[in-house]
This record gives C-alpha cells, sequence and structure tokens, in this order.
C-alpha cells in the first residue's frame, strides 16, 4: 500500500482512528514512506540508511526520529507557511524546547486523536455531568502547551482553570482549587480534576488541603516533574492525592503524552479492576527496543520506548522517546529514575543539554 | 564477596546485615582504639615500606586479590577484566615506596614529619620545629564508579596515620573493600584500622554518628550533596569535599602532523576508554585546532579508529539499560543530524554502544554520556575555547594538552588562571601522578593538623 498525497493519508488515517478501518501495520509503513518523500529530514535519514520506499516490512525497522530532534530541527511536512501553530515540550527554560508543527488539518487529527481515548479511559465513554477542575491554563494564555490545549478540547469551555502562566511555565492558585472543591461538595456534583503531577504537588504541598469530593469525582495526572516540584513514586502519589481529596485509587488515571505525540497512553479506564499499565488506543503502538541491538526486546526485558503513532501524520510516525520502559500485561511501564539504574560516571547538572 | 572471604569489614555482611546508628557508632569507637593502638605511633618509613610492597603485590598477575579483582571483577564492577588490569596496573605503578616519601615531602617539607617534631631551613632559622598529625577518624562519603579514588583516599589517610571509616558508593564498594582485605591479609593491625559499608544516600540516622566519632569528613558527589553535608558537621571539624567536574582535551594545530596524529590520537582513545570515561579526570570533548595537516574532522576519524582497535583489547563491557539507552537516544540524534546537514559526522561501533565518536563544528562546550563515547569539535584558538567553554568554568579539573613544548607553559597559565587545576598529556588524563592536587586543593596538607614547637 502506498499513499499518494498526505490528503489521502489523512483520510484513510482518520478512518482507522474513528472506525478501526484497514491495517495498523500496513498504514504505518505507508505513512513513512510517504513521509520519507515529503519531511526532509526523515528523507536524508532513510537516505543514510539506504533505505528506500517499500523496503520496510516491519514496523521497527521505521527509522525513527528521536524526540530531542524536535528541538534542533522541523520535523514536518507542513510547509513554513502554511504552519499556524506549534506546541512545545515544557521543561526548564534553560533547555530549547521541541517544536511540534501544525496547519489546521494536523490539529484536526490531533483533536480526533486527543478526545476518543480521553472519552473511553478518562469518562468511561459517557458524557460528563460533573465539575471540571484544570490545573492547566488556559490555551489563550499558554497557546504552545499541548496539555493546556488537550484541557480546552477535551473538557469543555464550563472548565475551571487554577494555573496561571509565569516565567516558567504556570503556578497553581491553590484558592480556585480548593474553592472548586468546596463548591462540588456543596452541591453534591462529582468533580474531575485534570493536570501534571508537579501541578497537584504545588498545589497539595502548599496547603492543607483535605477535601471529602463527591462520589464519582476522578482524576487524570499526566505525570511528570520536570524539576519543578518533590517527586514521589507513582503509587506514593496517587495515595496522597487519594487521601486529600477522597478519590479511590480507582479513579485515578495516569496519562502519557508528550508533545512530539499525536496520541496518548493512559494506564487504566477509570473506576475499572483494570491493572495499570500505559495502553495507546489502536492507532499507536509502543515497540520497547534494545539499545545494544537496536531490535525489539523480549517480553518483560528493559529497553527504549519507541512509539509507532499513526496520528504523526504530518512530522514522523516513528518516534523515539528517551524513557526507559518494559511490556507488562498488554501495555507497557515506564521506569522511573528510582527503578532504572543511577547513572555511573562524573556528569553536572547544569551542563547536561542534551 | 562474604562467599570467599571472612567478614572483616560491615560491607562484607551487607546487603543481609542490618545497619543500625548503635552499629555505626560502635565501629567508629573500636577504629579509634585499633588506630590508637597499632596506627598513630607506627614510623612512616614502616607504613611506607608496607603500602609499596601491597601496591607491588596488586601488579602481580599471582596475588589473589588480583586474581579475585580480575576474575570476579568484571560481574562485580561492570568494567571488563583488561579495563580493570589496566586501571589497576596504573594505579599501583604510583604507589613506590619513592612516591610515597615525596608526597610526604612535597606536603609537609620533610617526610619525617608525621614521626617526629623536626624543622625545615626556613624554620630552623626562626628557631621553631613542627610536627603534623592526621585526624584520628577520617569519614569518608565516597561517590561515582571508579574504585581508584577510594583507595587513594585509604592510602592517604593511613600515611597521616588515621583510622577511617568508608562509605562506598552505590555499586561501587566491591573493588575498595578487596583492597581493604588485601591490606588486613597483609598487616592485620592497618586493616584493623579500616572500615566500608554502603548504605543509600541521604539517610541521615546512619551518616549522624559517623559525622559524630569523626574528626575530619570528606566527601565527592555533587555541589548540593556536598552542601547538605556540610550543614551536619559540626563547624569544627575538618570538612573537605570535592565536587563532581568535567575534564577535556585540546590538541594544538601543530600537533596535527601526519606523523604525530595517528600516534596522539591513540592516545587520546586510551584517555576515553579508561575507566570506561566514567572518572571526573576522562574527557567528554576533545577540542582539536583548525590549521593542522591533519584536519580536526580526520582526527575524529582517527580517534574512532582508536577506539575500534581498543575495543578488541580493552573492550568496554557491559553497561546498564539506562547507560546504553541514553547511548543508542543520542546515536539515533547524531544520525538524524548527520544525515540531514554537513557539519556532523558520527562513528560507532559495529555492534552494540561500545564506542562512539561525534565530531560536529559547533563547538559549544557539550558533556558526554561516558562510557567511551566522545564529542570532537574544531575550535581556531586556545581563547576561542576558552569563551565556548566558560558555561563549564570552575568545573572543570583536567585539560589533556597536546601542544609544542614552547607554547605550553602560556597554555598552562591560561588555563590556570582560566580556572583549570590540571594539565596533563594526552594519554594520562586518568593517571594523576600521586601528589596530585584534587582540586587545587593539598592532598595530605588539607588532613593534617600542625603543632608548632618554638624553642
Amino acid at each position: 500500500m502506498t499513499f499518494q498525497s498526505y490528503n489521502e493519508a489523512d483520510r484513510s488515517i482518520t478512518r482507522f482512528i474513528e472506525q478501526g478501518d484497514g491495517d495498523f501495520e500496513t498504514l504505518a509503513l505507508a505513512l513513512h514512506d510517504l513521509q520519507a518523500r515529503y519531511v526532509p529530514a526523515i528523507a536524508a535519514l532513510c537516505q543514510n540508511r539506504g533505505i528506500t520506499p517499500g523496503s520496510n516490512h516491519q514496523i521497527h525497522q521505521i527509522p525513527p526520529i528521536p524526540t530531542i530532534a524536535f528541538r534542533d530541527m522541523a520535523i514536518t511536512s507542513i510547509p513554513e507557511q502554511d504552519r499556524i501553530h506549534h506546541f512545545e515540550s515544557s521543561g526548564t527554560t534553560a533547555a530549547k524546547p521541541s517544536h511540534h508543527w501544525h496547519h489546521r488539518k494536523s490539529l484536526k487529527l490531533y483533536e480526533t486523536s486527543l478526545r476518543l481515548p480521553f472519552q473511553k479511559y478518562v469518562l468511561n465513554g459517557k458524557k460528563w455531568k460533573g465539575r471540571i477542575l484544570a490545573l492547566t491554563p488556559l490555551r489563550t494564555e499558554a497557546p504552545n502547551s499541548s496539555l493546556a490545549h488537550m484541557a480546552s478540547h477535551v473538557l469543555g469551555s464550563d472548565t475551571i482553570h487554577a494555573a496561571e502562566c509565569c516565567d516558567n511555565g504556570w503556578n497553581i492558585n491553590q484558592h480556585i482549587c480548593d474553592t472548586a472543591c468546596e463548591q462540588a461538595i456543596l452541591s453534591d456534583d462529582p468533580l474531575l480534576i485534570f493536570g501534571p503531577a508537579f501541578s497537584f504537588l504545588h498545589w497539595l504541598d502548599a496547603t492543607d488541603t483535605l477535601h471529602k469530593l463527591p462520589q464519582g469525582s476522578r482524576i487524570m495526572e499526566t505525570g511528570g516533574y520536570k524539576g519543578r516540584s518533590r517527586e514521589l513514586p507513582k503509587n506514593e502519589f496517587h495515595k496522597l492525592l487519594s487521601e486529600r481529596l477522597s478519590v479511590p485509587e480507582s479513579h485515578i488515571v495516569c496519562e502519557y503524552g508528550m508533545c512530539e505525540l499525536g496520541s496518548q497512553a493512559y494506564d487504566r479506564e477509570i473506576g475499572t479492576r483494570q491493572e495499570r499499565a500505559f495502553r495507546f488506543p489502536h492507532w499507536a503502538q509502543p515497540i520497547i527496543i534494545n539499545p545494544e541491538t537496536g531490535n525489539p526486546c523480549a517480553e518483560g526485558e528493559i529497553g527504549l520506548l519507541r512509539i509507532i503513532d499513526l496520528a504523526n501524520v504530518y512530522s514522523s510516525v516513528a518516534i523515539q522517546t528517551q524513557d526507559l520502559a518494559r511490556s507488562v500485561l498488554d501495555g507497557f511501564e515506564v521506569l522511573g529514575r528510582d527503578q532504572a539504574a543511577e547513572p555511573r560516571g562524573c556528569s553536572l547538572n547544569l551542563l547536561q543539554q542534551t | 564477596m562474604r562467599d570467599t572471604l571472612p567478614n572483616y569489614f560491615l560491607f562484607d555482611t551487607q546487603p543481609e546485615a542490618h545497619l543500625t546508628p548503635e552499629v555505626i557508632a560502635e565501629a567508629c569507637r573500636q577504629l579509634k582504639r585499633n588506630r590508637a593502638q597499632y596506627l598513630r605511633d607506627m614510623p612512616t618509613d614502616q607504613l611506607i615500606t608496607h603500602l609499596s610492597r601491597l601496591a607491588g603485590n596488586w601488579q602481580d598477575d599471582l596475588f589473589p586479590f588480583r586474581k579475585m579483582a580480575l576474575d570476579t571483577g568484571p560481574s562485580a564492577t561492570g568494567f571488563s577484566r583488561s579495563t580493570l588490569a589496566h586501571g589497576l596496573d596504573r594505579f599501583f605503578a604510583r604507589i613506590t615506596e619513592d612516591n610515597l616519601h615525596n608526597l610526604i615531602a612535597q606536603e609537609l617539607g620533610d617526610c619525617r614529619r608525621l614521626d617526629a617534631p623536626l624543622s625545615t631551613p626556613e624554620e630552623r632559622s626562626e628557631n621553631r620545629l613542627a610536627f603534623a598529625r592526621g585526624p584520628e577518624l577520617i569519614g569518608h562519603i565516597a561517590s561515582g564508579q571508579l574504585p581508584c579514588p577510594t583507595m587513594m583516599s585509604m592510602i592517604q589517610g593511613l600515611l597521616v596515620g588515621s583510622a577511617q571509616f568508608i562509605k562506598c558508593a552505590e555499586n561501587a564498594g566491591w573493588l575498595p573493600t578487596l583492597f581493604a582485605h588485601s591490606l588486613y591479609d597483609a598487616h592485620p593491625k592497618l586493616g584493623a584500622c579500616i572500615e566500608l559499608a554502603h548504605w543509600p544516600g541521604g539517610q541521615i540516622d546512619l551518616e549522624s554518628p559517623l559525622f559524630d566519632e569523626a574528626d575530619c569528613i570528606t566527601a565527592t558527589g555533587h555541589d548540593e550533596t556536598l552542601a547538605s553535608i556540610q550543614t551536619r558537621i559540626n563547624p569544627h571539624k575538618r570538612f573537605i569535599g570535592y565536587g563532581h567536574r568535567v575534564s577535556f582535551a585540546y590538541i594544538h594545530q601543530d600537533m596535527l602532523s601526519r606523523a604525530l596524529s595517528r600516534d596522539l590520537a591513540q592516545r587520546m582513545a586510551q584517555d576515553i576508554a579508561s575507566w570506561n570515561q566514567l572518572g571526573c579526570l576522562s574527557p567528554h570533548l576533545v577540542y582539536v585546532e583548525r590549521g593542522g595537516a591533519v584536519r580536526p574532522e580526520v582526527f575524529a576519524e582517527m580517534i574512532a579508529e582508536a577506539l575500534d582497535t581498543l575495543e578488541t583489547t580493552q573492550p568496554r563491557g557491559e553497561i546498564s539499560p539506562e547507560e546504553s539507552g541514553t547511548i543508542a537516544y543520542k546515536r539515533n540524534f547524531y544520525e538524524v543530524r548527520s544525515a540531514g546537514a554537513g557539519d556532523v559526522r558520527q562513528w560507532k561501533s559495529k555492534e552494540g554502544t561500545h564506542w562512539t565518536v561525534v565530531f560536529e563544528e559547533d563547538p559549544v562546550f557539550t558533556t558526554s554520556c561516558l562510557n567511551r563515547f566522545i564529542h570532537v569539535k574544531p575550535i581556531g584558538d586556545l581563547e576561542e575555547m576558552l569563551r565556548v567553554a566558560e558555561m563549564a568554568r570552575g568545573q572543570v579539573s583536567t585539560v589533556g594538552v597536546a601542544a609544542p613544548k614552547n607554547d605550553t607553559e602560556t597554555i598552562v597559565k591560561q588555563l590556570a588562571h582560566w580556572g583549570v587545576t590540571r594539565v596533563c598529556p594526552i594519554g594520562q588524563m586518568q593517571d594523576p601522578p600521586l601528589g596530585w592536587r584534587h582540586d587545587g586543593r593539598p592532598p595530605l596538607g588539607d588532613l593534617v593538623t600542625w603543632t608548632d614547637w618554638e624553642q
């Protein structure tokens, strides 16, 4: 299968996302061949490896683009004049952020890819009837944050935003958070709280907040501390959320995403007893790569997480992350620094640029 | 280790044995008693003879502790047998009688200063004598993966007659403990003045008794770690902190002749391969001046060839998934960059992540992810190098320099004023001499306390 144009690829992949119509591997290989024609960095990489259209037969053979390359290069097929938007990686101000470029069509596809898993994993496929608190700024205030974009898109206009932009990202207004909780309790409406882990800690560490949120309340946290707060192992973090907000752990879901990806993984469907493991929707697949051989790891072996993401139609279908992971159940587990070996040797935190 | 050697040290019984503050405190007190009985009044000459003989034994292939280090070391430390052999040989070759005498003389003015009050000619003119004594108990908080800095601290501590408690770094206590066993085997009384243990960083309850009992604490680690340790030590006690440092190399254009450059590249490769580049003295990058007969890019390729050859004689060995993952990720990045532009080139081992050389035209200072991953960058001259390396200023230990003899003194002075504390030839970056002043500080002078005797 080959795509003659991006319009054709966009249509086929949207159909696959919405209706499951097609074969993942065939679409991924065809998308890569298209990108190898139109994305200069991928074209050069293929030429360097002697890869010609049709020469890859398995998705792990698709040459990946490492996330860090999005800092230095425009990994996109979108001509400069058509780029209307970009998402940036969040991180320290010292590091140059990644740029993931978009135009109208790519944003539409991105939003489709955001919405469907959010509805399934966080809302159990139902319309949300409670209140919503986002620990992110408004999309208009942080236009380049993919998380703020996601919040605005999937949560709707009634959402209370408790974050205010500052030089180093955003700050949490604890008063707004506590008020939103108190109002939910008063009206006995379940509350959905959405935000990155560090924002939850900024709120909870700064206050004595202890709320008994109404039944059905839920939390979606996106992990990630980025050095902005103290760091907690996932189970301790969830325990803290549960104790302080009275949201049972079954109603806390963790999301894995990054600005270089069009798709996100979730570690359980809220309210179910499903074992925690990150699972992508059917249009993205993780591959754990053995860094020594470059081939997929054996079951349960630790390696580098690579994601084949069909929602990345206009950038790179294969994204190489720097995360260590291993496959568990029908998904994967990202290994935190506490589980991975301590890096050896002399290094200086201040100097680690890449 | 416990299976083959007696449980002399706390480290031998770990992880099964549970360390408590009481255990640490009692170990410290016992060390001090042993020191008073066996070590404090041992004549320096005798101590030097013991230490130099032991170092000589460590270079003998038949010495059982060396055999154990090379046989079991690869699985215990992650370093390959040949990397260990090379590193240990270079380390112990420095521990000779002459060098030990010279070290004390360099530091204290006379090598008998620790035995009795005596005077240098300058002191004699003032009619005074002076006597140096080491701390009763030194507590070492070690970090990093290399055994040599810890073993060097142990030797220096013994030289000044101090008992020592070493808190080993994670996964790095095996070789220093083996060395302590060899000392115990040769001289049980000296061995009884040393203790080694490991516990995860930040366990304040275990560190407190050590900080209370010791009268001198040395620590290696990140600046924040050192600052945090210092706040927990009584200000009247001596604290010697060594921050993590980086090192790099500078190749002058006149050394890039066709006759010299290949040999230079081989020595550069040895600096990269020694201890798998994991020490503060290992190079993160090589600045190569433009204008030589051999272009910087060609020199980078020569280093790659030399690393490839070294992999057959001194293989790197296995590393953790996190380390190899970082290398694979960075290789992927530089592959994308080199494919898209002509200003980046990458050479790498055919299989695995054993070695990598990245050449970039952009001269900005870059740190390496180590384990034989080196950056090579062209540079106009020394001034430009110091300008682009500004971000690392104050955190650089060693600069390996290859330059014509006539220019070297000027280069050394410039580097010194910029903040570099050690300059050495290429090929010796990981082999500082015994008298090396770590971070520019006197190795024994920082430990001792003087008593002046005016007559």
